[in-house]
């Protein structure tokens, strides 16, 4: 493997590897994306990161503050290419990452992994321009093609650890839901389980968290601790693992009711314009009742109805996506049954955001995983080919959304993070792509 | 976000932006001639880069545009000339946008007599020959006024790759004291004049050759007045609506200097040597739309982010067409931001005019 290594040390300076090299890694990478499932397993610990954007010396950045790899897992949401200047140094490194610790390194497909959206968003143009042909454009669409759709993660901590040797501020035993980092794993704040009945918060549904010194009225969860009526793990205590979470992309779509739904795509092709993997690439939450259509022209946009009633049919308790900007680098939604995580800071070079990373820690309790249904093909009763076919059919009523509480979130710790300054690295910058209409 | 940590590419970059920046330097008087002239240059140099981005959206069919080819040399179109699809878009709602306001101006004014358009700092912008070209309209007397080099440039374009387009055009030129005014006449009532002029002149000299202060004049500044100081911009506004009493005014600049993006688009800019003093001065829909009565008098003033103009004033057939040129806007959250930063803010007064929406 030292001819990995040696591409992934040329690649983490930046400097592109040659063009038989990037055709034996893409082949080696579809080797094995190929024996994925479009819904891959993954067991906590994982650090879950939104969109990189070619963004290259923020994505070094995000490993500085996440903790290199192979030493932390990854799940990545796509959308490695297009817009930064960078996409191809990028995408290789993750690829190069994947393909040598592949069972540390998760990457799921993003809107941009595409053929149509790389030719018009800048990927193709950067390959043209740094090989003089389209050729590791092409073997890199063929990569795309085997990406998986989304990712379970298993496992997680109800609860969070400490940070290492960063005592946490809140007293002793406090449960800790949320806890928001610095880039200099100082924690900005934190937040303590809830019971349900609480009004969420509203400045953490815009992704503004203010410092809550630990005081629960500011906490912005629908989930309360086991036992306290607010929580439906009947035989939960704190140390259970979470219920599992949703990795995808985009979001939901109103052709899938379950998990198994999923599995059953062929989606070894190019994302289509429309039907259920497209949704998957391209849908937002957002605030209305039910489906809508999307301002983007593909996907929906999907309420809160409809995640509560998804996370509670699949036994999940958060679907953590990526595919929006969000101003703070996340921000959860619907009583924190959805959570967007964007990883690409002052995006474009222009947009002056920070980004985020989600650390999900492991559960260590013993207890083992949950039961879960989302699984086993075939054992919920929306599953395929039974029932269910139709786009609104398939779904638990209200009542029975009532009747079968939420099963409480994992314990999530933001790291957030700035725009790496590029001039530091001795980088060669490059003419920009970020513009304002003046 | 601190200064260090900012990606500095920007500042390696020539001239980039879009149209109609060839105008007054921003400096003012208190700045040095090298550093104000330097200033100057650094303006009227992003003006390729404009012409480049109109191109791009015409040759993509956000915009339909026989002129903006012309401003584009050989030697420019060699780069790629295709912007992302939401400068494309930038591009064509503002465009449409102004237009939009120019045809409420020229509607609600008598066609039999003359209507006179003053566009500031034009550059290579293409409004004026689309309208002077135009049979739909009649007795336009378009006046675009910029830096002797521009003019020149624009001069020499039209005179000669438009001379075809534009026909039957009957050339005059006007030597004044320093420069030439040139006009064109196109039969039967259309004229288009251009001023090679320094808009800080403006705050002085009034009235220009060809222009009535008795006709209804409406005042095009399409993201110019906004680099100069704004005791100077205050002092055109109130000068030039003074002078016109039927007027109304279109205002285009950035707004929002103070969030997280405004204060990055600051910053990116600043290191391209772009400053814009009438961004601290208005920062605000609000302060924007007060400044036009205050210092114009304007009895009527609205305005609308360049978000809500695509929102509102766009149809939705001509969404859904445009929407598709690119195979549709992925970046929606970037559109909302960007387009909330740049404000049309118009106004009018007087008899013989109105510019409701």
């Amino acid at each position: 493997m030292s001819d990995l290594d040696r591409a992934i040390a040329q690649l983490r300076a930046c400097r592109p590897i040659p063009e038989t090299e990037v055709r034996e890694l893409c082949h080696k990478a579809r080797e094995l994306l190929i024996e994925e499932g479009n819904v891959v397993t993954v067991n906590a610990p994982v650090t879950i990161c939104g969109d990189i954007h070619g963004q290259f010396h923020d994505l070094m950045e995000l490993f500085r503050v996440g903790g290199d790899v192979p030493d932390t897992n990854y799940l990545f949401m796509g959308d490695f290419v297009d817009r930064g200047f960078y996409s191809l140094e990028s995408f290789l490194l993750l690829l190069c990452l994947k393909v040598r610790y592949p069972d540390r390194m998760t990457l799921i497909r993003g809107n941009h992994e595409s053929r149509q959206i790389t030719t018009v968003y800048g990927f193709y143009d950067e390959c043209l321009r740094k090989y003089g042909s389209a050729n590791v454009w092409r073997y890199c669409c063929d990569v795309f093609d085997y990406l998986a759709l989304g990712a379970i993660v298993l496992g997680a901590s109800y609860t969070l650890p400490a940070s290492p040797g960063r005592p946490l501020a809140t007293p002793p035993g406090a449960d800790v839901e949320i806890e928001v980092c610095n880039a200099d794993q100082q924690i900005i704040s934190q937040f303590l389980r809830k019971g349900r009945g609480d009004p969420p918060n509203g400045s953490m549904e815009n992704g503004v968290v203010q410092q809550s010194n630990g005081v629960s009225s500011s906490t912005p969860t629908n989930t309360g601790p086991p036992g306290s009526g607010a929580s439906g793990s009947s035989g939960g205590s704190l140390g259970n693992p979470a219920g599992a979470v949703l990795c995808v992309h985009g979001g939901l779509s109103p052709l899938i009711d379950s998990i198994d739904k999923i599995r059953l795509l062929d989606r070894k092709q190019e994302v289509p314009h429309e039907g259920a993997m497209c949704d998957l690439l391209w849908s937002d939450p957002d605030e209305i009742d039910g489906w809508g259509l999307s301002p983007r022209g593909a996907g929906f946009l999907f309420g809160a109805d409809i995640v509560k009633v998804f996370n509670q049919k699949n036994d999940l308790s958060l679907i953590a996506r990526a595919h929006q900007l969000v101003m703070e680098g996340f921000k959860e939604m619907f009583d924190a049954t959805i959570v967007t995580v964007w990883s690409a800071p002052n995006y474009c070079y222009r947009c002056g955001n920070v980004a985020a990373l989600l650390e999900l820690s492991e559960d260590d309790s013993g207890l083992g995983v949950l039961a879960r249904s989302n699984g086993d093909v075939n054992r919920s009763d929306g599953g395929f080919p039974g029932g269910g076919a139709g786009p609104l059919r398939g779904v638990l009523t209200e009542s029975e959304v009532d009747s079968k509480p939420l099963l409480p979130g994992p314990a999530r710790r933001y790291r957030v993070f700035m725009a790496a300054a590029q001039d530091s690295r001795g980088m060669p910058a490059k003419k920009p792509v970020a513009d304002y209409f003046l | 976000m601190s200064a260090p940590s900012i990606p500095n590419l920007l500042s390696l970059l020539g001239g980039r932006g879009s149209r109609g920046r060839s105008r007054g330097g921003s400096t003012g008087t208190t700045t040095n001639q090298s550093s104000s002239s330097s200033h100057d240059a650094t303006i009227q140099g992003t003006d390729t880069d404009a012409s480049i981005s109109r191109l791009s959206a015409v040759d993509l069919g956000y915009l339909r545009d026989p002129f903006a080819s012309h401003f584009v040399t050989q030697r420019q179109r060699s780069s790629p000339t295709r912007r992302l699809p939401i400068i494309n878009r930038g591009t064509y709602t503002r465009t449409t946008g102004i237009d939009f306001l120019v045809s409420k101006f020229l509607s609600s004014t008598d066609p039999t007599k003359p209507r006179q358009i003053i566009s500031l700092g034009a550059g290579t912008d293409t409004r004026s020959l689309q309208l002077f070209s135009s049979f739909a309209h009649q007795n336009i007397s378009y006046h675009e006024i910029d830096f002797p080099t521009m003019i020149g440039k624009k001069q020499f374009v039209i005179c000669t790759a438009l001379w075809t387009l534009l026909s039957p055009l009957n050339p005059s030129s006007e030597p004044n004291t320093s420069s030439t005014t040139y006009s064109f006449t196109r039969s039967p009532s259309n004229t288009l004049t251009l001023h090679p002029l320094d808009l800080r002149s403006l705050t002085q000299s009034l009235p220009l050759p060809n222009l009535s202060p008795s006709h209804p004049t409406l005042i095009i500044s399409e993201c110019c007045l906004c680099y100069l100081p704004p005791s100077t911009t205050s002092q055109i506004i109130s000068s030039l609506s003074t002078h016109f009493p039927s007027s109304g005014i279109i205002i285009y600049e950035p707004i929002e200097p103070h969030d997280a993006f405004g204060k990055m688009m600051v910053s990116n800019l600043a290191a391209r040597g772009i400053e814009m003093p009438t961004l601290e001065e208005y920062p605000t829909q609000a302060s924007q739309e007060e400044r036009l009565r205050r210092e114009g008098g304007f009895t009527q003033v609205k305005s609308k982010t360049i978000d809500k103009v695509w929102d509102d004033w766009v149809s939705l057939v001509e969404k859904e067409r445009v929407d598709e040129l690119e195979g549709g806007l992925d970046e929606v959250e970037e559109w909302k931001l960007l387009a909330g930063h740049y404000l049309i803010v118009w106004g009018w007064k007087g008899d013989g005019l109105e510019m409701r929406e």
